[in-house]
């Protein structure tokens, strides 16, 4: 499985990119997208919305089926990314690329992740 | 790992407390636990949380004639409930979720009816290539739901009445429904009853799982919060006042000229009105978006609201004109459920 070294992640299949000015944008990773198959619609937070870590940030549906998406860190939601609402495919085609919230005010990034561990949790599954 | 099976039979017809109980077992499934629930919705059509409503259902003549209009929390397409459909509901903490056993209860249960099912593409049942289920999938807060409806001797033609729409002038996003063949297990196998399906439901959950089911005693449900959540399933917000954005469009040709109406819809509401005509009388025409604009999405609500445009005698022939096409009825089609 596909997971780059440079993201973190939570146990619950959310990526976390940090970027420079101490946001982060946060996706599904690969095996998320694998898992729930072909994506056909994205239901995504509001700007100015906040989350503390593991709460649902918003759901995501595939063949028939709605899932929650967890936040995997705390924040306040800065964007989202609105090409998902035409494309929600892009998640499956891109996982690293296609970011769905951009969060700011960030807390509990220590919890997560290095993408070895990763890979260790999802082979416990 | 599943330990205790609970299993509950509802007794209601109406699909909003009916849902309201389901997403309430659903926030208080117990730990290693696998419920069973039963129900029947009286005529309603249920779309998928993501679908617009009026691109996959007849809402006017559905409401008109007394039906339900409901949207569940779960993806997938529209379906079509009568008192000749039975709907079951799995649910269970996600560690002992299995889709693959739960479909072997409902094929267990068929089979113990004479119907010989099987399991066929993504998490469908079929017999011969025909569905008689058409089942969705949620997953929340650490929860599994699992639910299908089960095609007894469901009414086909009240079905394509209200399923059967003109998608073609509404553009939405969102999702929309795969038309399947469907069949009645009542053709199949003559002496299924709800009664006789429930019970071979029941036998096969607990044969599935090796274990006896506990029948849930509703006197200890907290029935105040199950009616919070049943006004929430029922409100026009949750049903009809999604924020998704369509557009609908309507052309027709009067002995007083062409007409296009074109709508834009937002949270549910008329967010702009285009008319266009090649009709003598421009200013009939410019008026029309007045007497529209903020109303919420309804065809025969449009239509009432054009009433006291018809100040003339020759604009009260274009209102009543505007009325019939506004009114008209999708013709029958035939087919059967979409999911």
């Amino acid at each position: 499985m596909n997971a780059p070294k440079e993201l973190l992640y939570a146990k619950s299949h959310e990526w976390v990119k940090k970027l420079d000015d101490g946001s982060v944008l946060i996706g599904l990773s690969d095996k998320a997208q694998s898992d729930l198959g072909d994506l056909v619609f994205v239901n995504l937070p509001a700007v100015g919305d906040s989350f503390a870590a593991e709460d649902t940030m918003c759901d995501v549906e595939s063949v028939k089926a709605v899932s929650d998406v967890y936040a995997p860190v705390g924040g306040t939601v800065s964007a989202v990314n609105e090409s998902l609402i035409d494309a929600p495919e892009a998640i499956n085609k891109d996982p690293y690329g296609a970011w769905l919230v951009k969060l700011t005010d960030v807390s509990g990034l220590e919890n997560l992740l290095d993408a070895d561990a990763y890979i260790a949790v999802c082979g416990e599954e | 790992m599943i330990r205790n099976l609970q299993f509950y039979q509802g007794t209601g017809t109406n699909p909003y407390d009916n849902l309201a109980l389901e997403a309430y077992f659903l926030q208080h499934c117990p730990p290693e636990t696998c419920i069973l629930y039963l129900w029947q919705n009286r005529r309603t059509v249920v779309i998928g949380k993501n679908q617009n409503a009026w691109k996959e259902c007849n809402v006017d003549l559905l409401e008109q004639e007394g039906g339900f209009l409901a949207r569940r929390p779960s993806g997938g397409g529209a379906v079509f409930h009568d008192l000749g459909n039975l709907n079951f509901t799995f649910i269970a903490p996600l560690p002992d979720y299995n889709i693959d056993r739960q479909l072997e209860v409902v094929c267990r249960a068929v089979g113990r009816l004479g119907v010989n099912a099987q399991k066929t593409g993504r998490n469908d049942i079929t017999v011969d290539g025909r569905k008689f289920s058409g089942n969705a999938f949620q997953t929340s807060k650490g929860i599994g739901c699992h639910h299908g409806t089960l095609l007894l001797d469901a009414d086909m033609a009240q079905m394509a009445r209200y399923l059967n729409v003109s998608a073609e002038k509404l553009q939405a996003k969102g999702v929309s429904s795969v038309k399947s063949r469907v069949v009645n297990l009542r053709t199949l196998c003559p002496s299924a009853t709800v009664g006789t399906l429930s019970l071979a439901l029941l036998n096969a959950f607990e044969e599935t799982y090796g274990l006896a089911a506990q029948r849930m005693d509703s006197k200890r449900f907290d029935w105040e919060e199950i009616r919070r959540i049943s006004v929430t399933f029922a409100s026009w917000q949750w049903r009809l006042g999604r924020e998704i954005p369509f557009s609908y469009e309507l052309e027709e040709r009067f002995p007083w000229g062409n007409i296009q109406l074109r709508f834009c819809v937002t949270n549910g509401k008329v967010s702009e009105v285009q008319a266009y005509s090649d009709a003598m009388d421009a200013g009939f025409i410019e008026k029309i978006p007045v007497f529209l604009q903020d109303l919420p999405f309804s065809l025969s609500g449009f239509a009432d609201a054009l009433t006291p445009l018809a100040q003339t005698p020759q604009y009260a022939t274009m209102v009543t004109d505007l009325q019939m096409l506004l009114r008209h009825t999708p013709q029958q089609a035939q087919g059967g459920e979409s999911e």
